[in-house]
Formats: C-alpha cells, sequence, structure tokens
C-alpha cells in the first residue's frame, strides 16, 4: 500500500518534473548529499549515535551497513527488495514510532540501493570516536568563513551608487531587468524616518527636504536621523526581540516583575546611539561582568554601564524565584533557554534540538550543546543557583548604603513597638470576650489561651472552639474592634513613612556574575534529562567551526572568574567568526527592507533558507568588521544604495518574473510594526512624552481585561476604579518604555504581532485581522488620539476648516493632501457635524461639540487608513 | 513491484528536493484562530452557558435539606470546623428557615426560595457533593474556573475555545455577561486566558453601552456616524490601493475592516432583544423590576448560543452570594434575582430544542456553614468542603441528585465531586480528552486539570 501510494506520486512529480528541468548528470542519487541526511534524521540516534547500538547496528557509513548487525547485512547492493533496510521500511517497521520516511525518502532509499549502494568517497576503515561530519556538511556556507567578494560589473554604472547596488543590479542585468526608478522624495523621507526613528517625519522637514535639490541633501538626512535619540530607541526595540527582553520572569501564572530590567534596555539605546562598536556591544552583553572585578560594589558609571548589559543574559522565562516549581526543572529551563537566544541571536543557529540528540539536520552534536553549555554553567550553575532577588547589584554609594542601615534600624525598632502594643490590644480584646463567658469558664478559657496551641489538652481544644471568639490574635483583633484597629495601623503607617522617606531610592542593577572560584563540571546529558549525566565536556564552541573560533579555557588564571564567557565573545568578535558578523548584517539588512538576505534570521542551518546574494551577505560582512563594527555605518551604506532608495511600486514585467521580488528589483511595501503604529500616532497627535529611560511604564488589565497603560488601580472587592490617575506623561511614552508583562501584553500592540517573548522572538509576523480593525474604528486609545490630532491641527491651522483637513493630512502622512482630497477631507467633516448635531446620544457637560468631534472623525479616518499604517 | 518502479534518480531527487522545501518548519510562529475544532470523541454539549453565582449560595438553605440541622437548631456544634472570621463566629447548629419539597416527576428536593428551579426540576441534575477545599473566595474561584486554587490560569471558557473554536466567526467565541453590580471579586481573571493566546480571552458584554468595547463604537459613533467613516475610510484605503497596484495586503485590509463591520452588526442584532416575543420577555421576568436586569442577560446569553457562542458566563454582582450576616433578608433576594430567569433560560432552551446541545451551569464557588455566623444578625461563613450546584443539557441527567454532605450540610461524604472531577466531567461533554487538550508551557504542557487526577462522573451523565 504504501508503495503503491509513493509510486503513483512519484510519477506525477516525475512528470512535472522533467517538464521543468533539463536532465544533468550530477542527477544521480548521491550517498553523501543525499541519503545519509535521511538516515541521520530518522536512524542515527538509535543506530550510531548513543553508545549502545540498537540490534548492534551501526547505519551511520556504509560499511556498517554491509557489516550488518544481529540480523546480517541490512543492503544487498543493487537488490532493495533483498535488503533488510528496504524490507523494514516499506513493511512500517522501521523507523518505528509515528514519524516515517516520507515516499520521498523511501525512493531515495531505493534508488540509491538499485544503483549499487556506492559512496562518492571512499569511507575510511573505521569510524572516528564522537560525532564526525561529511565533508558536505562541513562545506555548508554558512561554516565557510567570510570572503569578500570581488564587485560585479555592471552595465549601468550609473545606478551603481555604492557596492550593494553593483550585487543586487548585477543580478538584475542578468534577469534582463534592472532597479525600479527612485522613490519620490516625500515617500522616501517617511520611508527614511520610520526605518531610523519609528516615527513620522513632520511637514516641516518633508517640505524641507523635498524642496533641498543639493546632491548631499539625502545624505544629510541620513546622518541628521541616524544622530537623533529617537534611533536607539527605534533600533534597541529591533535588538530586544532575539534578546527577548522583558520586564517579567513569565513562567508561573504570577509573571513576577523584574523592576530593575528596564537597565539592560536602557544600555542598549544607549549604546545604539553612541554607536558603540558592534563587537564591543557583543562582548560586553556577553562578559561585562568578565570585564570588571568582583565585588560589584560601588560601581562607577561606566562599570555599572557595562555590568548592566549582562541583562542580556537575565531576559530567559525564570520560574525559580517562585514558590510551587521544580527546581531542578525550572533551572535547566533557563540555562535552555538562555542558551536559545544566545544562539539564534549571535550564531543564527537553532542548537536546541542537540540538547537531547545529535541535531537531525546541521552539524551539531549533542556534545556541542553542552559544550556552549559548559561556557554558561559557571554563572548559571543549577547547583549554585542565583534565584532573582541574587543577580540584583545595589548602585549606592557608601555613604548611601549607611544611611539605608540606619533608617532599617529604626524601622525594626517601631516595628517592635508596634508588635507590643497589638499584643496589648489582644489581650484586652480576649478579657472581654472571656468576660462575657459563665463565670466557671473564665479561668479554665485563661489557662487554655495560655497555654502553647501545641501543648493544650482535648478539654481545652474543645472550649476554645465551643467559644471561637475567644481565638482573637493579631490578625484578627480588627475584626473586634475595627475603628481601633484602623487607627492604631494609621499611627504606625505614618511612623514607618516617614522613617521610610530619610531612606535613599533602591538603586539595583538586575545582571549576571559569576561566583569566583565556583566553576561547576558540565557533563552531557542522556537524552537531555538532567538526573542522567553522562561524560563530562569542556567549554567550547561549535566542532565544526574548529579552526575558526578560539579554544576556550575552562579556568583563565588572568581571571577571578572563568573567563569562559569572555573568551567565547572574543572569538565571536575576532572577525573570522563565519556566523556572528553574518548574522548581524542580515538582522539589519532584514529591518531595512522587511526580509533578510537570510529569511529565517535565527536560523541558518539547513532547515532555514538560503541566502538570496549570499555574496553580498559576505560583502556586508566583511564590510561591517572592516569598517570598525559601526552600525551607523552599516546603516549609512545600505540607506545611500540605490537599492534601498527604489520606488515600491509593482509592475507587471517585474511580477511576472519575480514575484516575491526575492531579486530586490523594487522596494517592499510594508505595514508598520506594533510599536510604530502607536508611537506615530502618539507622535502625530502631538502627545508623545520625550522622556527617555528609567522604569518601565506599567500597564494592568482595565474593567473588561484589556491590558492598558496604567497602575490599574482597583478597590478592596477587585472592582477596577481607574488606570492611568496620577501618572503625568508616563502614558504617553513611546512603546519601548512601556513594561513588557510577559503575561499581559498591551491592549494596543498585541493585536498587530508584537514581539513574542518565550524566551524571544526571532522573526515577527505581519497579519491583518478584523481585530485590529475594530481597535482602529473603536479603541479608546486611537479615538483619543484622534481628538488630540484633531485639536492640534485646529490650533496650528486657524478656522478655516479645509486648512484644518490639509493640516491634519500633514501631520499624519507627511505629504501635502491633493485638492480633490482636501475638499473630500472637508466635505466629510461637514456632513459628519451635521450628523452629530443630529445625534440622539446623551450628551455630557464636557463633551466636545459636533464640530469637534467631526474633525476627530475625520483624523480617525487618517490614522486608521493604509497610508498611516503602511510605508511605501 | 519494485522492478514496476523504475523511476531514474532525476525524479527521485526531485521529489526528495520539493518534499524538503515543503517540509521546512514555516518562518512565522504558529497563529491561532477562532474557526471550529473537531472535537477528540463524538460531543454531546456544543455550547456551555455559566450561571455563576459568585459569593456562595447556602445549600442548606437552598439545595440540601438537613432535617437533622433542623432537630438540632441552636445547639452547640463540636465538631471540628473552619471559619473564616473568627469574631463573629459561633458554634451554634442553625436550621433552615425555609421549607424544603419534593419537586417535578423526579421529586428533587428543593428550598421554597426557588419556585422556578422547582419547575424545572426534571430537567436537571443537582450535584450535593461539590469540593474546593480552600476556604476564601478568591482560591476557590480559581479551583472552579480555571482548575487550580492559584492565579493566572486559563479559564474554562478560554479552554474550550482554544480546544473547540467557535461555530460564528463574526461574535466572540466566549462572552461574559457582567453585573452593573460590578465583577465577581477575583475581577478579570475570571475569564482571563491566563498562557493561552489572547484571542481565547472571554470579551465583556457590558451592562451599558458600548456593550463590547472596540467591538462596539460608543454611543455618539453608533449608526450613521460610524458607517459615514467607514464609507470615508474604504474611500481613502481604496484610492490608496489604486495607486499601489498588486499590494494585496492592502485590499485585505480593506476587507478586514468590512468583516469587522459585519461583526458589529452581528453583535448588535445579539443583543438587541426587542424582537423576541412578549412571552419570551415575560418568561425571563423582563416584565418585573427585580428580575429585568439579570433576565435580560439570561436572555442575551440564549441569543449568543443560538447564534454559535460556544461559551458565556453570566455574573451575578460582587460578593452576591456571600451572606455572612442578614441571611433571612438578603438571600431570598439572591434568590429573587436569579431564579426565574435561570428557569426560564432551561425552559427556552428545551423548546428551542438546544437544551440537549448546551450546557447550563448554575452554581458558586463555595457553599456555607451549617453554624450562625453573628448571632445578632445572623448569617453563615464560608463552606468549600461540601456545597451544591446545579447543570442541565448538553449530556446530563434530567431530574438526578448526585452525591451528599454529612447530616448537617458541612461536608461532602459521598460521590464527592471535586472542582477537576467537574472539570474533568465538562471537558468529556464537549468531546475534549482533559489529558490532550494542553498547552506548551515552560514547565511541561499546561492543562485545565494539570495533573489533578480527575474523573468524569458518569453518574450524571444522561
Amino acid at each position: 500500500m504504501i508503495r503503491r501510494l509513493w509510486t503513483c506520486s512519484a510519477l506525477v512529480l516525475l512528470a512535472a518534473a522533467a517538464e521543468c528541468r533539463p536532465a544533468r548528470a550530477a542527477d544521480e542519487v548521491r550517498y553523501e548529499t543525499h541519503v545519509r541526511p535521511i538516515l541521520k534524521a530518522h536512524c542515527f540516534l538509535c543506530h550510531g549515535e548513543e553508545d549502545e547500538h540498537q540490534g548492534n547496528l551501526d547505519l551511520r557509513w556504509v560499511k556498517g551497513m554491509l557489516a550488518g548487525g544481529d540480523s546480517g547485512p541490512v543492503v544487498s547492493p543493487g537488490d532493495p527488495d533483498a535488503s533488510l533496510i528496504w524490507q523494514r521500511i516499506t513493511a512500517g517497521e522501521m523507523p518505528p514510532g509515528d514519524k516515517k520516511l516520507s515516499n520521498a525518502e523511501a525512493a531515495v532509499i531505493r534508488t540509491w540501493i538499485e544503483q549499487g549502494a556506492g559512496t562518492v568517497r571512499p569511507e575510511p576503515d573505521r569510524l572516528p570516536e564522537g560525532p564526525h561530519w561529511t565533508e558536505e556538511e562541513r562545506n555548508y556556507w554558512a561554516f565557510q568563513p567570510v570572503k569578500r567578494p570581488p564587485l560585479p560589473v555592471v552595465r549601468d554604472e550609473g545606478l551603481a551608487a555604492n557596492p550593494i547596488d553593483r550585487f543586487i543590479l548585477a543580478e538584475l542585468e542578468e534577469n534582463g531587468s534592472g532597479f525600479s526608478p527612485p522613490a519620490p522624495a516625500e515617500t522616501l523621507i517617511r520611508r527614511l524616518s520610520f526605518d531610523l526613528l519609528g516615527l513620522p517625519p513632520s511637514p516641516e522637514s518633508v517640505e524641507r527636504f523635498c524642496c533641498d535639490p543639493s546632491p548631499a541633501a539625502w545624505s544629510l538626512l541620513v546622518d541628521r536621523l541616524l544622530a537623533s535619540p529617537e534611533y536607539g530607541e527605534r533600533w534597541a526595540r529591533h535588538w530586544l526581540d532575539p534578546a527577548g527582553y522583558a520586564d517579567s520572569d513569565g513562567y508561573t501564572e504570577d509573571d513576577p516583575r523584574r523592576p530593575w530590567a528596564f537597565r539592560y534596555r536602557d544600555y542598549v539605546i544607549r549604546s545604539l546611539n553612541a554607536d558603540k562598536p558592534f563587537d564591543q556591544f557583543v562582548v560586553e552583553q556577553l562578559a561585562g561582568d568578565e570585564l570588571l572585578s568582583p565585588p560589584y560594589a560601588h560601581l562607577d558609571g561606566p562599570s555599572a554601564e557595562i555590568l548592566a548589559a549582562t541583562g542580556f543574559l537575565r531576559t530567559a522565562p525564570d520560574g525559580t524565584g517562585e514558590g510551587g516549581v521544580d527546581q531542578a526543572t525550572a533551572r535547566n529551563d533557563v540555562v535552555a533557554e538562555t542558551i536559545k537566544i544566545v544562539s539564534t541571536a549571535f550564531l543564527g543557529l537553532t542548537v536546541g534540538c542537540a540538547q537531547c540528540h545529535d541535531h537531525r539536520y546541521d552539524p551539531i552534536s549533542q556534545e556541542d550543546y553542552y559544550r556552549l553549555r559548559a561556557l554558561f554553567e559557571p554563572a548559571l550553575d543549577p547547583n549554585n543557583w542565583k534565584k532573582p532577588a541574587a543577580r540584583l547589584v545595589s548602585l549606592w554609594s557608601q555613604q548611601e548604603e549607611e544611611q539605608a542601615a540606619q533608617v532599617d534600624a529604626e524601622i525594626r525598632e517601631i516595628e517592635g513597638r508596634r508588635v507590643a502594643e497589638l499584643d496589648g490590644i489582644v489581650a484586652e480584646i480576649f478579657e472581654r470576650e472571656v468576660a462575657a463567658l459563665d463565670l466557671e469558664l473564665q479561668g479554665a478559657a485563661r489557662f487554655a489561651k495560655a497555654t502553647p496551641e501545641a501543648d493544650r489538652t482535648p478539654e481545652q481544644q474543645q472550649l476554645l472552639k465551643e467559644y471561637p471568639s475567644l481565638n482573637v490574635d493579631r490578625g484578627s483583633a480588627y475584626l473586634y474592634e475595627q475603628q481601633r484597629l484602623k487607627d492604631f495601623n494609621k499611627k504606625y503607617e505614618d511612623q514607618n513613612a516617614q522613617t521610610k522617606a530619610r531612606r535613599p531610592p533602591e538603586q539595583m542593577l538586575a545582571c549576571l556574575f559569576e561566583t569566583p572560584g565556583q566553576i561547576p563540571p558540565t557533563a552531557v546529558f542522556y537524552r537531555g534529562n538532567p538526573s542522567q549525566p553522562k561524560q563530562e565536556v569542556s567549554p567550547g564552541e561549535l566542532g565544526i567551526l574548529a579552526g575558526q573560533v578560539a579554544e576556550i579555557p575552562s579556568d583563565d588564571p588572568a581571571l577571578p572568574t572563568s573567563g569562559r564567557r569572555l573568551a567565547f565573545a572574543r572569538s565571536l568578535t575576532s572577525g573570522r567568526h563565519p556566523l556572528l558578523a553574518r548574522v548581524i548584517v542580515n538582522r539589519v539588512w532584514m529591518h531595512h527592507f522587511g526580509k533578510g538576505l537570510v529569511a529565517s534570521p535565527g536560523d541558518f542551518g539547513k532547515l532555514g533558507q538560503p541566502p538570496t546574494h549570499p555574496e553580498l551577505l559576505d560583502y556586508l560582512a566583511d564590510e561591517f568588521v572592516h569598517s570598525g563594527w559601526s552600525l551607523k555605518s552599516l546603516h549609512r551604506l545600505i540607506l545611500t544604495s540605490h537599492c534601498w532608495r527604489q520606488s515600491s511600486l509593482r509592475s507587471e514585467e517585474r511580477e511576472t518574473a519575480d514575484p516575491d521580488n526575492r531579486m530586490l528589483g523594487r522596494m517592499n511595501v510594508r505595514r508598520l510594526e506594533a510599536e510604530a503604529i502607536r508611537d506615530a500616532m502618539l507622535d502625530v497627535s502631538g502627545t508623545r512624552c520625550g522622556k527617555m529611560y528609567g522604569p518601565a511604564v506599567g500597564v494592568a488589565p482595565d474593567e473588561v481585561g484589556q491590558i492598558v497603560v496604567g497602575a490599574g488601580m482597583r478597590d478592596g472587592n477587585g472592582i477596577f476604579i481607574g488606570t492611568a490617575d496620577g501618572m503625568g506623561g508616563e502614558p504617553f511614552r513611546r512603546s519601548v518604555y512601556v513594561e513588557v508583562r510577559r503575561s499581559m501584553p498591551l491592549g494596543v500592540l498585541e493585536p498587530f504581532d508584537v514581539a513574542a517573548t518565550t524566551p524571544n522572538c526571532e522573526l515577527r509576523t505581519t497579519s491583518t485581522s478584523p481585530v485590529q480593525s475594530l481597535l482602529l474604528m473603536n479603541g479608546s486609545f486611537v479615538r483619543s488620539q484622534a481628538a488630540s490630532l484633531a485639536r492640534r491641527a485646529a490650533s496650528e491651522a486657524g478656522d478655516d476648516l479645509e486648512g484644518q483637513v490639509e493640516r491634519a493630512w500633514r501631520l499624519a502622512f507627511g505629504s501635502r493632501p491633493s485638492e480633490a482630497e482636501t475638499a473630500a477631507g472637508a466635505a466629510y467633516v461637514q456632513s459628519q457635524k451635521a450628523r452629530y448635531e443630529a445625534s440622539t446620544a446623551e450628551k455630557k457637560e464636557h463633551d466636545p461639540t459636533p464640530a469637534e468631534r467631526a474633525l476627530a472623525s475625520y483624523c480617525q479616518a487618517l490614522l486608521s487608513s493604509n497610508r498611516f499604517l503602511y510605508v511605501d | 513491484l519494485g522492478q514496476g518502479f523504475g523511476l531514474g534518480s532525476l525524479a527521485v531527487l526531485s521529489l526528495l528536493a520539493e518534499e524538503q522545501a515543503r517540509a521546512k518548519p514555516p518562518l512565522e510562529r504558529p497563529a491561532y484562530d477562532l474557526r471550529p475544532k473537531p472535537p477528540v470523541h463524538p460531543p454531546k454539549a456544543r455550547a456551555m452557558i455559566s450561571l455563576f453565582m459568585q459569593g456562595g449560595p447556602s445549600h442548606v438553605d437552598l439545595f440540601d435539606p438537613k432535617p437533622e440541622l433542623t432537630r438540632r437548631h441552636m445547639t452547640t456544634f463540636t465538631g471540628d470546623i473552619k471559619y473564616d472570621n473568627a469574631a463573629e463566629s459561633s458554634p451554634k447548629l442553625f436550621g433552615s428557615p425555609w421549607k424544603f419539597a419534593p419537586r417535578g416527576q423526579c421529586g428533587m428536593e428543593l428550598s421554597e426560595l426557588l419556585p422556578g428551579l422547582a419547575e424545572v426540576a426534571d430537567d436537571v441534575t443537582l450535584i450535593r457533593s461539590m469540593h474546593t477545599g480552600v476556604n476564601n473566595h478568591g482560591q476557590s474561584l480559581y479551583a472552579m474556573n480555571s482548575g487550580r486554587i492559584t492565579n493566572g490560569r486559563p479559564a474554562v471558557g478560554s479552554w474550550l475555545t482554544y480546544g473547540l473554536g467557535t461555530e460564528s466567526q463574526d461574535l466572540p467565541a466566549y462572552v461574559v455577561l457582567t453585573d452593573p453590580g460590578g465583577l465577581p471579586v477575583t475581577g478579570t481573571e475570571m475569564f482571563s486566558n491566563g498562557w493561552l493566546p489572547s484571542i481565547f480571552q472571554g470579551t465583556v458584554v457590558r451592562p451599558r453601552e458600548p456593550r463590547i468595547l472596540n467591538l462596539e463604537p460608543p454611543p455618539v459613533e453608533a449608526g450613521a456616524p460610524q458607517d459615514e467613516y467607514l464609507e470615508f475610510l474604504g474611500q481613502l484605503n481604496r484610492e490608496h490601493a489604486s495607486e499601489r497596484p498588486g499590494e494585496t495586503d492592502l485590499a485585505a485590509r480593506i476587507a478586514s475592516f468590512e468583516l469587522a463591520a459585519r461583526m458589529q452588526t452581528a453583535a448588535k442584532e445579539a443583543l438587541d432583544l426587542s424582537s423576541e416575543s412578549q412571552a419570551v420577555h415575560r418568561m425571563y421576568g423582563l416584565d418585573d423590576e427585580a428580575t429585568r436586569e439579570y433576565g435580560s442577560r439570561c436572555l442575551i446569553a440564549r441569543r449568543l448560543v443560538e447564534r454559535g457562542v460556544r461559551y458565556v458566563q453570566v455574573f451575578t454582582q460582587t460578593q452576591a452570594w456571600d451572606h455572612h450576616g442578614a441571611i433571612a433578608k438578603a438571600l431570598p433576594s439572591a434568590c429573587r434575582k436569579t431564579d426565574r430567569p435561570a428557569a426560564a433560560l432551561v425552559r427556552d432552551l428545551k423548546s428551542l430544542g438546544l437544551l440537549q446541545s448546551t450546557l447550563v451551569h448554575w452554581g458558586g464557588e463555595m457553599g456555607r456553614l451549617p453554624v450562625i455566623q453573628n448571632e445578632k444578625n445572623i448569617g453563615r461563613d464560608h463552606n468549600t468542603y461540601g456545597f451544591s450546584m446545579w447543570l442541565a443539557g448538553g449530556g446530563v441527567k434530567g431530574g438526578c441528585v448526585y452525591g451528599k454532605t454529612d447530616e448537617l450540610g458541612h461536608k461532602a461524604v459521598e460521590d464527592v465531586v471535586n472542582h477537576y472531577d467537574y472539570h474533568a466531567t465538562l471537558l468529556h461533554l464537549f468531546g475534549l480528552d482533559p489529558a490532550t487538550l494542553t498547552f506548551a508551557r515552560p514547565g511541561g504542557a499546561g492543562s485545565l486539570l494539570d495533573g489533578q487526577a480527575g474523573r468524569v462522573v458518569n453518574g450524571i451523565l444522561a
């Protein structure tokens, strides 16, 4: 049955394949290229990888198949039907379990046996110990050294503004095509402004730029925007995605806050604004602590900044500070998620599957995984675990510390007095309750109460049960004398508050550091199970990169700490590492074009996507390293290319030849990310608060459970009574400053595909859903921003309706509306005004007038329109 | 057969290459949706309405007659008992001041405070042996509503919509009808999606306009102004799109506004009771001040279920049933508000042929103690060791009484139904398997029962 199925589908495909591709000589089925990867994915684990080979059969090489196992040889060259491996596959017996070979995979195996079961290269006499990689695996593109390619020659030299253009244009020309014309100036400045700042350009800057004929205008504009502080806020958010940044622990339902995580976020913003060389940025995030010396006390500003960088290694969801969590599992999860974050962000590889067995597709062995793990275990040591509270370093000065200690002593003293007085009240209440008893019980009651609970006789217990009101204690006294206890509590709360006011405010830093001298051994876990450690491993990078990366010392004698992460970071940033620079320039490219040269930014392995322009990727990686790892230089290079400045308009020819725009013969139209939508609304409405840095702006559920910016105040019955009271400009700060509570994504961001935090986000989706539409139509945030925009337009444009309409349009879109657009807008406002005037809905005193409402309605249409939500 | 295969290398390899391209993991993370999904075994129930009685209705005064308690009225209870409020606590037993009598063909004994329920007793399964074992509102609400006594977990309705999607794409899958008197004490946790994706969160239909935030426009925009806005927006978007031919995302967004507008119309229609007959209005008590508000919400619940909504919660006000004192007045008043509409809902669903596929639940997070709290103003304290609730339709028996408390109504002693047993039964009725309805969590697969050994209560299945 199985065979009939694959025969049919294979024939269909045969026909299809024959049509679209001419036969080539090289299309024979090869063991190394075709057969081995199938066996690796399905069979190696039991038949070769683990110490014990099932059925004494080793399928990792052809000689192993010919030698066979307990049931004899498994391959008869030339005769698949006589081959045991084929028989077991067709019988559905192998591989065991649900995941069988696909029809195509089975067909490959069969054809290979039919053709004689040969290898391209002779196999050695014996397999080397441990994992070994084939030449094909070693030759995989992503593991090759970055090689600066020669610049391609293009026919249209005039269009090659810089080297990027040559790579793109050469391919386009080869396909009989070329660049699209440049986009109009007003499109370009809007594109650039969102690209670099995540905010729209002001109408005035659009005007200025469009009227500036100077050839240098563009590069001056690029430089000006790169120098604005908003650049760091925008691009920090891009980096926080793969870093998995959050202001809470996640993991458990409680999802405790991380009140000090913001220092890492601020570190990223500052570093990007300063154009800190990316190699330094990487080293600080992976090993900032190892650049300093423990103990980390009384740090100066620059040192605190470097230590804050290690917040990168503290972003993973973390349940280890919570009760009711299996500590061993939770700790292991933190280590595993941290490795995932590091590997997707810096290596562009999914090493996670090698936690349990060799990677099924990429040359990453299980041992490799644990070698990576050994890099982090001196700081993330499951047996000497630092729970969240133990990761905080105080930024207090010596004097502040002393002052705090003194206040703490006073508070302890006040607490002592409070408890003594409370015990007096409890005794008084008890006496009164006793007095209400029959006289003969009173003595017994006093005696029972005075006896410690564990020592009470059954009679005493019974007595207290029969008269439950005798069981007054510190906690229940308020139930007996509410006003008195209220006054009592207030008195002490006031005293406490006054005393505490003299305590210097807490200034903590959440970071990662090792305990000197504490270097745990790291072992491979049998099938990933932490309770089944096997052989120990030494720290190191992936074996496949040997020769391109540095050896990692187990314990660097020159440092108080192990030095493992520092050595790893230095190796990553040596300029010779094949992955880091490629991965980073690809991310940067992705944010400029909407799609990476490698479309899977977190997976450069076989299951990811191959690069569309491998030579360009290498050129950029090499250029990045040689420009001193300057992100701003890289931006400049990309943004001043002709390629980036192309129009996004599609043309019929291009659509036919390259419907996915793989060759980049035009710019991609992109929807704004969630944060850019919210920030742009705040910006054009004039409500945006420009305050930078500092603790996150809190979020909370409102009365219907939507997550809003605000404190989310509730009364004693849990009833919602307000959100943002007393928060000043905080609710109007940019989204990068809004708390990322893992369990509470902000209601206005979440529907627009906000970054996943489980644990990090390699790539955002861009969805279109009616939930987004409803938010734009009816959501209170959008409506209030529209009202603000209307007020702003009215105040800036004066009384003339057409002027107001035009001003609102320009604020929202940057460009000027056409006369027809202005006229249509004004007509809309007029007719809406008439509708509001006729409305029978209940009116309140401070409601806007119908005219104000009508202009706001127009502004809302602008803010919810595609012209606002998309960038050409 | 092997020889008949005869494919060349080229075909085999191109087949392999195509397959490998297809097998690559999608670049984007999985998207969750609310499209209907088949259950794992044939379901009895397709929709559920939970009439949630927050505060803890006194089972010994409503559902669970205790002659022994009446006999020992005002005598001292000497057994083990846990009070929530020690200051007002009393050891005196207090027999129910209300009379019980057998109702319906089945002879289910119910209190005189529930004349409405009495009329539909033959359609109801009454469970008298509920147990959560945590003596405060918050924890017991979490247990009954999201499976464990801790907060932050997905509500039952989130699980059902996660597992089954919903029948109507124009209405929210999971609707919450809140009381004008405020939310249950655990607030929005009562309909939180917890760690399930947020599309499985309950959507609140508020007791005032706009009834559904975001789904409905504010009153001043409703009708003509919003229609005009959508028309103008559509015009802006169409012009914008016409300058960008082939940009299909833009067309998709135009369509999504149209779908959103349809959803608004559907919601408005579903919430509009004017098309229901006078007889129906009367049946739900819309003609009576005491029942109008609650009856309207019960009727809305029926209309929503009728239109394909999967799960509806109808709340009573904050602590509506938390009768620590003045129970003599407060309990009859709470019953007056809810009894007739709740019974009407059962009867109405039955007459529409919807009861067999709609599970109706009536109950809270606890019951009350057989002893007095506050001798000066008699009430009863919390009791989560034994309490009652009822179910109707959706595959449960009619006229069935299940489980027992002890002779005083203090603790469930026979056929005890823990919250996780209730949840196992509920998922079973919907054709879901408590063991396989899971969601990946950091510590392993998360589920409603979360490893608690819940049993399907076969004794109540029809």
